[in-house]
């Protein structure tokens, strides 16, 4: 891993926390019939994949946990950790260092999201289900899988906003 | 070491930083207590129970020998306690029998137990752990559940001797229950005892019961002694020669009654002074 700059660290810090913020506050505006994007999810899948597998897996599993803390009693403590630190995790293996640059500028940097998100709701639905009658499945079709695309068509705007600066 | 330990751990920093945040969040689930964490705390119980049950399949030679040991000892422990329990209810069955024949009789018994024993003599006798102090006393019969057994011939402060049928010297007024033919049982050695005084027309066939005669001023009346068991008449006789399996296994003679009435000394008194 490439030792960041204390700066660089303290500016992702903030960036963080500033989307979390805005996840939890003014993405509801955003709903499209009760589907909302996930917004830190894109922030953590570009993060990872242009710091590294390492840095995407904490601040996927630091973001979680803010989520997790800021949901109270509505959510349940540690799953958005979990499944956001396994996004980290993942997203990390299309890592290039040489060519980060170029992955994020790319619809390659959109399926990634789009496959991480469909990863990520069936981690959280298949635990935040058990024991109830509502079915995984049935609720990853009707919920899941349209929420990862809108997440991932939310991802064209950093996608499109890299791709702007490679070209440049 | 820890150098190598450290760049082991550098080599798989990503796999260590995943799976110590996953434990983390893993953790903190667990604190949450609501139906979906009970639901996955079950399934996870219920998959480290499969687990512990596959691999417990394969045998641990040493816990196994220490098993068998222990299954050995519990094998004898229990091996013995069968054996008492066995023999505690052999032993309650033949006192439900003595109680029942007491009840039966309605006359008073003393218990005792057969501690000495001789059956291969001519005058064959038992030693009983009951005596005077019991309220034994001599000439006073002698009987198990299944029947007649003999007669005391001494009695000490805590022991004493009795005859059993199979003595030369004790003779029994008897009788055959069916047809009512009175004749004294008696032993000359064998297995069997004898019917005598019993004359050749009278009715005894194989098979009837022979019981104690109210002619006896020793022995109550109607005393199962034993069962016919062969007849025949005695050539250049009156009589005819009946033997008698005795109804006692005197073998197996653990525990008798001693009938505690005292013969009635009046009646013997005056059969003393008739011609």
């Amino acid at each position: 891993m490439t030792s960041l700059p204390m700066r660089q660290t303290l500016i992702d810090i903030l960036l963080t926390l500033l989307i979390i913020l805005l996840q939890t506050t003014l993405v509801r505006f955003l709903a499209v019939g009760g589907l909302e994007p996930d917004i830190v999810l894109v922030w953590i899948v570009f993060y990872a994949l242009r710091r590294g597998q390492i840095s995407g897996t904490i601040a996927g599993f630091a973001s979680g946990l803010l989520l997790d803390l800021l949901s109270g009693a509505d959510g349940m403590l540690g799953l958005a950790a979990l499944s956001k630190t396994v996004v980290g995790f993942l997203t990390g293996y299309y890592f290039n260092e040489n060519k980060t640059l170029q992955t994020l500028g790319s619809y390659r940097s959109v399926l990634i999201l789009a496959g991480m998100a469909f990863v990520h709701n069936l981690i959280y639905f298949t635990i935040f289900l058990q024991g109830t009658d509502v079915g995984v499945w049935g609720t990853l079709a009707l919920y899941g899988i349209p929420s990862a695309a809108y997440t991932a068509a939310i991802g064209l705007l950093p996608m499109f906003a890299y791709a702007r600066r490679l070209l440049s | 070491m820890l150098r190598r330990l450290y760049d082991l751990a550098y080599l798989f920093k990503e796999y260590l930083v995943v799976m110590l945040l996953l434990s983390i969040s893993i953790a903190l689930l667990t604190l949450n207590d609501n139906p979906q964490i009970r639901t996955i705390r079950s399934l996870a119980i219920v998959s480290v129970g499969l687990l512990q049950d596959a691999v417990g399949i394969v045998p641990n030679y040493f816990d196994l020998r220490r098993e068998n040991r222990i299954l050995r000892e519990l094998n004898l422990t229990l091996a013995d306690e069968v054996s008492r329990l066995r023999e505690a209810k052999l032993e309650n069955m033949r006192l439900h029998q003595l109680l029942q024949l007491q009840q039966r009789a309605g006359t008073t018994y003393v218990t005792a137990n057969v501690i000495g024993k001789n059956l291969q003599l001519l005058r064959n006798t038992v030693t009983l752990d009951a005596g005077e102090n019991n309220g034994i006393r001599a000439d006073m019969p002698v009987v198990t559940e299944s029947g007649l057994a003999g007669r005391v011939i001494a009695a000490s402060s805590q022991y004493a001797v009795a005859q059993i049928l199979f003595n030369k010297d004790l003779r029994v007024s008897a009788k055959v229950q069916r047809s009512r033919v009175d004749g004294i049982v008696t032993w000359e050695g064998g297995s069997a005892l004898n019917l005598n005084n019993v004359a050749k027309a009278l009715d005894v066939q194989v098979g009837d019961v022979i019981i104690t005669s109210e002619y006896s001023s020793v022995f109550p009346p109607g005393i199962r002694i034993g069962v016919v068991a062969a007849t025949h008449p005695l050539e250049g006789s009156l009589f005819q020669a009946i033997e008698v399996t005795p109804s006692v296994d005197f073998t197996r003679m653990e525990e008798v009654f001693v009938i505690t009435a005292v013969p009635d000394s009046t009646r013997i008194a005056l059969e003393h002074r008739a011609p």
